[in-house]
């Protein structure tokens, strides 16, 4: 029980904390107080303890697909706010941000979102086995280890950049930052598959032989960019197009920036 | 009444295409399967090949669990003493292997896919 905890804790803490670190990679250059990534966390526990409370109720709506169509929300919801995110700090350039402008409340709105959906699979899993008489001996050391794992790695992940010319981490942040919004967005349609609102045959192809959705690069691949060994076409398509989107947004930006700061006084 | 005819028919529509859902409704088989001590009961499920089936996990133990498959790409978080559906397939014939996610040594199970691959 004590690997198992640490691994199911692991692999949520890992997704929010890799996407925190690109957030804050990406907004270093536009001197931002660091109040959304606090904001957003407060909000996203709570988030998530409301949803891990009411799991059952909301659960058994719509048909049983409740829960479906909550996680696809939140999932769409996330995509969007990081690819706004993404639109606003193109657009600024290297130019400092005001700290009351849209850019941190958006982050923070991502941040929530992230923290909403995973923290809610730690809370159900953790409240779950708290009646147990040896709870503290496995389950709750293993998700504490888990935890601490996952915030280690993002802040390795999140000096690694750090270390690198700052144009080349900046690039290297965006171009993740636009592949795990796409992971969300493909999330989201497996979510609505799983319920049947939508109906699919079959996988696009199947890349399990390469890596394996549950070995260790397959959970870090997924964590980081959404990885899936056997999606869907749809999911195939929704993914790319999403990244399309994301593209769109950062040369779009950039593009508003260069106009403007171009144009005379 | 020549003036109520327009909504007689109306409604007549309404009433086919009611049905017709319903019909489709009904036509997605039902599954149910159990777990409890952290043990999926039955374990191995045999279902049709090319066709949409709807399954009930009934969850018998009072601490919660998720019930996922990385073959079948689900993943659903399932409270103590309680129950969840699952929308499963269409899938070609083949074995699908899912697990408890929360007790993924003991919790085994495999779905099988049976039939003809050409069908449907």
């Amino acid at each position: 029980m004590l690997v198992n905890s640490v691994i199911i804790v692991l692999r949520e803490v890992l997704e929010a904390a890799l996407m925190i670190s690109m957030l804050l990679v990406v907004s270093r250059p536009l001197e931002i107080r660091p109040r959304w990534l606090t904001t957003g966390l407060a909000i996203g526990l709570l988030g998530a303890s409301i949803y891990g409370h009411f799991l059952d109720p909301i659960s058994s709506l719509f048909d049983g697909a409740g829960q479906e169509l909550l996680n696809a929300m939140l999932h769409l919801g996330l995509f969007a706010t990081l690819t706004l995110s993404v639109f606003l700090i193109a657009r600024q350039g290297n130019q400092p941000c005001k700290n009351d402008s849209l850019l941190p409340k958006v982050m923070a709105t991502a941040i929530a979102l992230a923290v909403t959906r995973e923290g809610s699979e730690i809370m159900i899993f953790v409240a779950g086995f708290l009646p147990l008489d040896n709870f503290m001996s496995s389950v709750g050391l293993g998700s504490i280890a888990g935890a601490a794992i996952g915030c280690s790695v993002g802040v390795l992940f999140f000096y690694l950049l750090l270390a690198m010319p700052a144009r080349r981490a900046l690039r290297i942040a965006l171009a993740l930052l636009a592949l795990a919004a796409a992971g969300m967005s493909a999330q989201a349609i497996q979510q609505l598959i799983q319920a049947d609102w939508l109906s699919v045959a079959g996988a696009a192809w199947d890349t399990t032989r390469f890596v394996a959705e549950d070995s260790l690069p397959g959970q870090l691949l997924y964590a980081l960019v959404g990885y899936e060994a056997s999606p869907s076409p749809i999911e195939a398509v929704i993914y790319l197009a999403s990244i399309v989107l994301m593209a769109l947004s950062i040369v779009l930006g950039s593009k508003v920036f260069r106009l403007e700061s171009s144009a005379p006084r | 009444m020549p003036c109520y005819r327009p909504l007689y028919r109306l409604w007549r529509i309404a009433a086919a295409v009611l049905m017709l859902a319903t019909a489709a409704y009904a036509a997605t088989p039902e599954y149910e399967i159990e777990i409890r001590n952290h043990l999926f009961e039955p374990d191995v499920l045999e279902i049709p090949a090319n066709t949409t089936i709807k399954l009930i996990v009934y969850h018998r133990d009072p601490t919660h669990d998720g019930s996922g498959s990385f073959e079948l790409n689900r993943e659903k978080d399932i409270m103590g003493n309680s129950k969840a559906i699952i929308f499963i397939g269409p899938l070609p014939p083949g074995e699908y292997p899912f697990f408890g996610e929360f007790n993924p040594t003991t919790a085994l199970g495999k779905i099988v896919v049976k039939g003809d691959d050409h069908a449907g």
